[in-house]
């Protein structure tokens, strides 16, 4: 028996139409990540940068800059500070971990759409559909997947204005990372949303995860050194592979703990989000007005 | 040939039995009315025969498919229209044609040309590159109505299809659906609380309340069921008794000078005799009336008059409702 892909296309287009026809939709994934960016990038950027006034003892006005002394020192500290950063300064590690930031976000936030349809009724029309569920789903979840790397793309590209040694081959090769990230966290807000029945709920479910999710995730400040304790629940948060994956890409920065290495990051995520869609893909399929 | 087939269906929610033992058949070609009060497990009745809803006992068979066992199967053969509005209201009246079709495994062209017969044939054609958000109740409710055709299903099924509408819409609607029986024979399920579209459109009804299926019929057969018709005759000769010779009604008697009542359980029927008995007798009828007893007389007999109101079974199951 071949399958018939023609529902899986009919999602996936209704997705990516919805989300094209819905203007906000469009021009907050430029404005979200570039407010981040502007704000917690730059703001940021500028605590953990050094010059030879920052270097010199307090008490002292005037230090004699013999022999660029002042300069060397000052250099040697902001070197020092970046080693934290996997030797980047605060802009690039920001800005190379706001991409995963954005499609996480994105994609948890889509499972929401499914309680729209279920207000709405459209989730009865896919369920009197006869088409095999998990192929519905699917498409849904992949509909929304497309989506979300393209905003992770998009704030890859406005990243090059806030960082100059940002790789642009990384991009391409980050999209994969970003694109079964996607697919994970998607399939994980849809497990959610189809157990739940009001907006409300599941904003509050997205409100208690989201924060943790983000922070351990390394994409503020590295892993390496958190506490041993956050250190051991990083380890479980899919996120952080995602982070260290797309950080390493793009500026070639190793800032992870082990086993983190950039395959391991790809058969991690790949891994997670197979199980997340399988599952989004069995509870819908037991699915009926009840639920 | 049956293409339904209910038998003790039996639906309980938590603590409400929604649906209470009932069995009924449709044949194909028939326009089927499930008519009763709100509340009355009709919307229920029709949530199980389209796989959506579990039945707590009992079977539906569709098309010779058991809903439990074959659910794809049955989707396949019946198009839908629910009772609140399922459409996708972000999306053109195109896009939600195209997305249904897709789902229900067209393509190309042919569902291309599908999508534009469907939509001229319920007037939207204008609006086919439309978002559904703009569209008035009426305009919904016909995109639905051409959305459940477009993959040719053997059994439409349409839940209050007029309810909340216009009169204006209601009449385009009842026109929609006589034609779908006259051109291409479709079999055609629905429920509604109107009297009118019931005697309007179905060839029979069930009448349900309370879960379940207390009477079921042709519109005659119903109104036979309570109650009388009364005929009005005038006559010019008043010095036959006619009521000697008739033997067959309930009661017959002179209310004026030239002027008889006579109350029979069916006047379609009891008609004809009354007029060759008559006419063996040698007299003219000047004049004749009857009256019928509404659907809606026969409803309320039926089904009482007090008030329906239950809460609705809801949709979230009690163990996620902290979470509203």
């Amino acid at each position: 028996m071949s399958l018939d892909l023609s529902p899986f296309i009919a999602m996936v287009y209704r997705h990516v139409k919805r989300w094209w026809s819905a203007r906000s939709r469009v021009i907050s994934v430029f404005l979200n990540p570039l407010l981040w960016m502007i704000f917690m990038g730059l703001g940021m950027s500028t605590v953990f940068t050094f010059t030879p006034k920052d270097v010199a003892p307090p008490g002292i006005d005037a230090l004699p800059n013999v022999g660029n002394i002042m300069d060397t020192i000052a250099k040697y500290v902001q070197q020092m500070v970046n080693s934290r950063f996997g030797g980047l300064d605060y802009a690039t590690f920001m800005v190379s971990g706001m991409a995963t930031m954005s499609v996480f976000m994105g994609s948890f936030i889509a499972g929401i759409s499914v309680i729209w349809d279920k207000q709405f009724g459209f989730l009865k029309e896919s369920l009197v559909a006869p088409a095999p569920r998990g192929v519905v789903i699917l498409g849904r979840i992949v509909g929304d997947s497309i989506i979300n790397t393209f905003n992770g793309f998009v704030v890859m590209c406005i990243g090059f204005t806030i960082s100059r040694s940002l790789n642009p081959l990384g991009v391409l090769v980050s999209l994969p990372y970003l694109f079964i990230t996607s697919i994970a966290f998607t399939s994980l807000g849809i497990v959610i949303a189809l157990k739940l029945a009001s907006i409300e709920g599941f904003q509050m479910i997205i409100n208690i995860f989201n924060m943790p999710v983000m922070f351990l995730s390394g994409v503020f400040y590295p892993i390496t050194t958190m506490p041993e304790w956050m250190k051991h629940v990083a380890i479980f948060n899919p996120l952080s592979y995602t982070v260290h994956g797309v950080r390493y890409w793009l500026t070639g920065a190793d800032v992870g703990i082990p086993p983190m290495n950039p395959l391991l990051d790809l058969a991690v995520l790949t891994f997670t989000s197979i199980v997340f869609a399988y599952s989004a893909s069995k509870i819908f399929e037991k699915t009926t007005l009840e639920d | 040939m049956d293409i339904v087939a209910v038998e003790n269906l039996v639906k309980k929610f938590k603590d409400v039995v929604a649906v209470n033992g009932i069995s009924f058949k449709i044949r194909r070609g028939e326009i089927y009315a499930l008519l009763g009060p709100n509340g009355a497990g009709k919307t229920t009745t029709i949530h199980i025969i389209a796989t959506i809803l579990k039945p707590t006992s009992g079977n539906v068979f569709v098309a010779g498919y058991d809903v439990v066992e074959n659910p794809d199967k049955v989707r396949k053969h019946i198009g839908i229209v629910f009772q609140d509005p399922s459409l996708d209201l972000d999306l053109t009246a195109y896009d939600n044609m195209y997305i249904h079709g897709k789902l229900y495994g067209l393509r190309g062209p042919e569902l291309e040309k599908k999508i534009m017969n469907l939509l001229e044939f319920v007037e939207l054609k204008e609006y086919a590159s439309k978002y559904v958000r703009y569209f008035s109740g009426g305009m919904r409710r016909r995109l639905e109505i051409a959305r459940g055709l477009l993959h040719e299903p053997e059994l439409l099924i349409l839940d209050e299809p007029t309810i909340g509408l216009d009169p204006q819409s209601r009449a385009r609607i009842w026109d929609y659906i006589k034609r779908l029986k006259k051109e291409k024979d479709m079999t055609i399920l629905m429920t509604t609380h109107y009297m009118d579209e019931a005697e309007e459109l179905a060839h029979r009804i069930a009448i349900m309340d309370h879960g379940k299926i207390i009477a079921e019929g042709s519109v005659e057969e119903l109104k036979s069921m309570i109650g009388s018709d009364v005929i009005y005759v005038t006559l010019d000769n008043r010095n036959i008794d006619i009521c000697e010779t008739i033997k067959f009604v309930n009661s017959c008697r002179w209310i004026s000078l030239d002027r008889v009542e006579i109350v029979v359980d069916n006047a379609s029927k009891a008609l004809p005799e009354i007029f060759s008995i008559v006419d063996r007798l040698g007299v003219k009828v000047k004049e004749v009336s009857y009256r019928r007893p509404t659907l809606n007389e026969v409803f309320l007999h039926l089904t009482g008059k007090e008030l329906r109101d239950s809460l609705e079974s809801t949709s979230i199951p009690p163990r996620f409702r902290i979470w509203r």
